[in-house]
């Protein structure tokens, strides 16, 4: 599996502003000024990312954010 | 402006009177018209009291520290608390986010949403052992023992010990509160759980399965496992947060319902999704918890004052929650009010309806790691309580009503007992 095929992405129709990656996961998501989420580091690379990447996708209370690996 | 004879000052004293344990709300009020930033130089503290300022202190995180001791300072970590080293102790650290993603995942999303069914059934179980008296008293009867037995059972914790949980539970509760022999008897309690849970701790360490206790024994930071007695202070913890204050939520909806709005409770009984507006508005009218604390990392000018850098502050997100620059009527409690977000809380505070979201979990960063899972609990065991009970009705008219052993020490709100009747089935 390449670096770049591994993809974080947020679908903003669906995003609540719940705030669980951003706040859980500041290395690969920063707040807005409205609350709502932005992506860091689009392509997980280390296994710390991965680790986080699965994590943020599978607590996001809304279904938001999807993790392709 | 000041009404007629209300005095402008206030006495840092009146903090630790009984009056303020049992109605601190005419003092948050005060607080907020006279004292927005308001310097307690006899507890040598700063107070903030409104929505927007305790708000904005929980979102700066940065500057508002959850951390009472510097990580790389001389505190030996656990040493004085009753759970041990905690996630409670360790602030904004690496660490502190560390030990609360190994957790914070399992109450929320989809892996809460599998646990339902779960806990639906031990709430099920428990009303069973009370549906044919005719009476119950809740806390002792089901809130004390319904959530300890879903965060056992969350663990991966055998079913026929969950008694035992029950009684090291109440224990342990009791003595955090109150000091003296109730300490002794928790601290015993405590010492018996751990030795219970050590050779559970070890089998799952060498053969994890996918319960959450599992999770906590393995989980590694830079290829580091916790230490026993690490692990048994995280389960004590969750023991207690995840049990007492639910345990505490559920007797406060029940205890608004039959007191203070018996009147909507018919409303409620007939429509069970109402339950989840009680829980919203209980909430903000009076949570289970009234205060944070916080350390200021750099000076916070404010209302007029500056607090100074390292300054100790209390946030009482129990005042803000009755602030009436933010909600209309603050002081009445009403599951349809209109300025507030009535659905699922967000750790944001921040709503596509656009309407300000309760205090009772905190904000940001620190936002309860359970909030989810709470209101879960908390809104099934009533519904299923109500359901069961018929023609249910407080069993005595007058009621002393909600207190806390002292809010400072993070004294949890509840009443003490809470009697009530229902026809016999």
């Amino acid at each position: 599996m390449t670096e770049t095929t591994r993809t974080l992405k947020v679908d903003f129709k669906k995003c609540i502003k719940a705030g669980e990656c951003y706040y859980n996961h500041p290395d690969l998501f920063k707040a807005t000024e409205s609350y709502y989420p932005t992506i860091v580091v689009s392509h997980p690379s280390t296994a710390t990312e991965i680790r986080e990447a699965r994590e943020a996708a599978e607590v996001c209370p809304s279904g938001a954010i999807t993790f392709e690996e | 402006m000041a009404a007629d004879g209300e005095t402008m000052e206030l006495d840092p004293r009146e903090f630790d009177s009984v009056t303020f344990q049992k109605d601190p709300f005419p003092i948050y009020r005060r607080l907020r018209d006279y004292h927005p930033a308001f310097h307690d130089r006899f507890h040598n503290r700063w107070i903030l009291t409104r929505y927007a300022d305790v708000d904005a202190a929980f979102q700066d995180n940065q500057s508002f520290d959850r951390a009472i001791y510097d990580p790389d300072g001389d505190y030996d970590f656990g040493s004085r608390h009753i759970f041990g080293p905690n996630i409670l102790e360790y602030g904004n650290s690496p660490q502190h986010r560390w030990l609360r993603n190994i957790v914070a995942g399992q109450f929320v999303g989809e892996r809460l949403n599998v646990f339902l069914p779960i806990i639906d059934k031990i709430a099920l179980e428990v009303i069973s052992t009370f549906e044919k008296d005719g009476e119950l008293e809740l806390i002792r009867h089901f809130s004390s023992q319904f959530p300890i037995r879903v965060i056992s059972n969350m663990l991966g914790l055998p079913r026929e010990d969950e008694e035992m949980f029950v009684r090291w539970y109440q224990a342990l509760i009791a003595g955090l509160g109150f000091g003296g022999e109730h300490l002794a008897r928790g601290i015993a309690a405590r010492n018996e759980m751990w030795e219970y849970l050590e050779p559970l701790i070890e089998i799952r360490r060498q053969n994890p399965g996918d319960d959450l206790l599992s999770r906590i024994a393995v989980a590694e930071l830079e290829g580091k496992r916790m230490d026993i007695i690490e692990i048994k202070g995280f389960v004590a913890l969750l023991l207690a947060a995840g049990g007492d204050t639910t345990d505490k939520a559920i007797a406060n909806m029940w205890y608004h319902m039959l007191y203070t709005r018996p009147d909507v409770l018919p409303e409620v009984i007939a429509d069970p999704e109402l339950w989840s507006n009680v829980f919203t508005e209980m909430m903000r009218y009076d949570a289970v918890v009234h205060a944070q604390f916080r350390r200021t990392t750099r000076e916070i000018p404010l209302h007029g004052e500056v607090i100074p850098k390292g300054a100790s502050v209390i946030l009482y997100l129990g005042g803000g929650n009755r602030d009436e620059r933010t909600f209309k009527d603050p002081d009445v409690f009403d599951i349809h009010r209109d300025d507030l977000h009535m659905g699922r809380e967000n750790r944001s505070g921040r709503y596509k309806d656009g309407k300000p979201g309760h205090l009772g979990f905190g904000m940001g960063p620190h936002f309860c790691m359970g909030y989810a899972m709470a209101r879960q609990e908390a809104v099934i065991a009533c519904a299923h309580l109500a359901k069961a009970m018929k023609n249910v009705r407080p069993k005595f008219a007058t009621h002393p009503g909600i207190t806390s052993p002292s809010i400072d020490s993070g004294g949890f709100r509840s009443p003490n007992e809470l009697w009530i009747e229902f026809d016999r089935a």
